[in-house]
């Protein structure tokens, strides 16, 4: 135990808001209530809780696909409405890109979130440019990248490594390692299942971290963060965690994986045995935390739904700045 | 523009003080790019950058296009306005993402808490022998996407105004530069001046037909013109300028005026500009029009090495003269 209590439960807390936002959403999508696709990070939320934790709201991050979960914790820490993020996945004027993002698209500058690109790793170029221009100015931020491992697959991602490396650039490489590019394990995906591995030459720190345990996965991002901040250049940071959801839904994985993944390895499960084991915290009192957290969750869901559908005219608006496009 | 004096300047001189100007003005604007620095790039526009703003501002890159034109959207995320130069046209392919699906859609799908205030500079256009990946048009890869502005001067004047107002333009901007203009000389002001973007210029008055060209198909029309005035046909040419979005008002006031119209693109026929230019002239001017518009473009071949086949693709001033006489019949 090397974490305070209260940070603990904070981090369970924030956990905790990932999942269930991630269930209250999946119940909303099987129902219709959610248009478009929909990947959920569920299983991940440790990796999520640790990184927003430690970035600023000057910092920067590239969410990937499943990361609905860290948009909503830096929303709801840096402006207090973390219901604007499921309104957005619900297609709403009132959600953070009014409708126009969607799940994959959702950014907000003022809290950080610098926006998902659904062609997998595209922003691991866009990063470069963030990180170049605040070094350039002198602002002490971090821009971090968060990334799959099929996205290892990109030539941005080597083109992106190098170039950070080059130029020693603020960067946080968070590799989110769930075992699974789409269906293709990641040992078949790639020349080495441990992603470090293809990281290393670029002759950055590269550090394997238990992604599902929330207090190595805190220091571990800390560490990485201060070494950045204090202009020592980028960092790569793998995460070994595991997606429940398949990338549609429920494509075949061993069921011994399924089961220490899902039973003996839930980051959730791991926290609260911690958080009861090392305070004088009951298991009523976790249950306590986790009803309130489902009621504010079930909150922002009632917002996404009652909120207004955008104008149908606006989807004319923002092509270019300044200039309108006319039919 | 401005009340400065007037010099001879080539289209890559003025381009280079186009940039020099702009960094002097505002420190956000700096450049990246494939042996832009001390070398001053592949085609020497920026000669002498390196040494007055340092490597920091014209920082040479790896063959990284994907990495250049990614840092340029981010470098603009935060309020910088980055120049790239992608050393060819034809190595678009290797961030067409970037441009595509980041860099034009990015104020749009943020609905505007972003601005992707870049300018991507590259070399296009062949007639030197330069092959089939150092020599293409490629303006109809890009003329399907919305956020996405296309810029294309012909002469130094404009090479010059133009970069400066892109450069000061909030959105994305592909900036091509034709490789058989770097050398043609022209009168360029001295100083800081813009060239409106998205405004098309009549660069030649007449009454009889329209030519609407951009770049170095500018310079063939103005030849063809030339030509013709001898036998009594006046030709007017329309120099796009921007060609998305282009300026369909001057290019329909013109066709409306002479009833005729050629298209000459040095892209492939199919599926370019000319094809989209001669669509809105068709659908806008049907009943002024006296014979159906002819489009004069490139083969729909890749570009040839030998000088003798490139030369049998490629639209110049002849075809423009063939495709006058065809509408003036």
């Amino acid at each position: 135990m090397t974490l305070d209590i209260e940070t603990l439960v904070d981090l369970y807390r924030d956990m905790w808001l990932i999942r269930a936002f991630e269930l209250g959403l999946e119940r909303e999508f099987k129902k219709g209530n959610v248009p478009g696709m929909l990947h959920t990070g569920v299983g991940q939320e440790a990796t999520q809780a640790a990184l927003a934790a430690h970035l600023k709201a000057t910092d920067c991050f590239f969410p990937d696909h499943r990361c609905h979960g860290i948009n909503a914790l830096a929303q709801e820490k840096y402006q207090g409405d973390g219901e604007r993020i499921m309104a957005e996945l619900f297609g709403r004027a009132t959600g953070v890109c009014s409708g126009k993002g969607g799940s994959l698209h959702s950014a907000n500058p003022k809290v950080g979130n610098f926006g998902d690109n659904a062609v997998e790793g595209s922003y691991m170029a866009t990063v470069l440019g963030v990180a170049l221009a605040w070094q350039m100015r002198k602002e002490p931020n971090v821009a971090c990248c968060i990334i799959g491992d099929g996205t290892v697959g990109r030539g941005e991602f080597h083109e992106s490594l190098n170039m950070a490396a080059i130029w020693k650039l603020p960067v946080l490489y968070a590799c989110v390692n769930n075992g699974y590019a789409i269906s293709m394990p990641v040992g078949k995906g790639h020349a080495s299942a441990d992603i470090v591995d293809l990281a290393r030459g670029y002759g950055m720190p590269c550090v394997i971290v238990d992604g599902n345990d929330i207090e190595l996965a805190y220091a571990e991002v800390q560490k990485a963060i201060e070494h950045i901040r204090a202009g020592n250049g980028p960092y790569f940071l793998e995460f070994k965690t595991w997606r429940w959801q398949g990338l549609f839904s429920g494509e075949f994985r061993p069921p011994e994986e399924v089961k220490y993944w899902k039973e003996d390895h839930d980051p959730i499960k791991l926290a609260r045995a911690k958080i009861i084991d090392a305070s004088d915290l009951t298991a009523a009192d976790i249950d306590r935390i986790e009803a309130e957290v489902k009621e504010e969750i079930e909150r922002w869901i009632d917002f996404a739904k009652s909120s207004p559908m955008p104008d149908p005219a606006k989807a004319t608006a923002n092509v270019y700045v300044d200039w309108a496009v006319t039919a | 523009m401005t009340d400065s004096s007037i010099r001879t300047r080539t289209y890559g001189q003025a381009l280079n003080e186009a940039l020099d100007l702009a960094m002097g003005r505002d420190e956000s604007v700096f450049l990246l790019g494939e042996v832009i620095g001390e070398m001053g790039g592949d085609f020497g526009v920026t000669r002498g950058l390196w040494t007055k703003y340092g490597a920091e501002r014209v920082r040479d890159t790896p063959l990284s296009e994907a990495a250049i034109v990614g840092a340029t959207v981010g470098a603009a995320m935060v309020g910088m306005r980055p120049v790239a130069e992608i050393m060819f046209a034809d190595f678009l392919g290797e961030c067409y993402d970037q441009l595509v699906n980041n860099a034009a859609k990015m104020h749009y799908m943020f609905d505007g808490q972003f601005k992707a205030s870049i300018v991507v500079r590259t070399a296009c256009g062949g007639g030197f022998g330069g092959g089939p990946h150092h020599s293409q048009s490629v303006e109809g890869w890009f003329l399907n996407v919305p956020g996405l502005v296309i810029v294309a001067p012909a002469t130094p004047v404009d090479a010059k105004g133009l970069l400066i107002a892109s450069i000061e333009d909030d959105n994305p901007i592909l900036f091509l530069e034709h490789k058989a203009l770097y050398r043609v000389k022209g009168d360029v002001p001295e100083g800081y001046y813009t060239t409106p973007l998205g405004k098309a210029v009549v660069a030649r008055e007449g009454k009889d037909v329209t030519v609407v060209a951009t770049m170095k198909m500018v310079h063939e029309a103005l030849a063809a013109a030339n030509e013709l005035a001898g036998e009594g046909i006046d030709v007017e040419v329309v120099d796009l300028r921007t060609i998305r979005p282009y300026d369909a008002e001057t290019v329909l006031a013109s066709v409306r005026k002479t009833g005729r119209a050629v298209v000459a693109n040095e892209a492939p026929k199919i599926g370019g500009l000319a094809g989209e230019l001669s669509a809105t002239i068709g659908e806008e001017c049907f009943r002024d029009l006296k014979a159906p518009v002819i489009r004069v473009a490139g083969l729909d071949t890749p570009i040839p090495f030998s000088l003798v086949l490139e030369k049998y693709i490629l639209p110049g001033k002849e075809q423009i003269v063939a495709g006058i006489r065809s509408v003036m019949k």
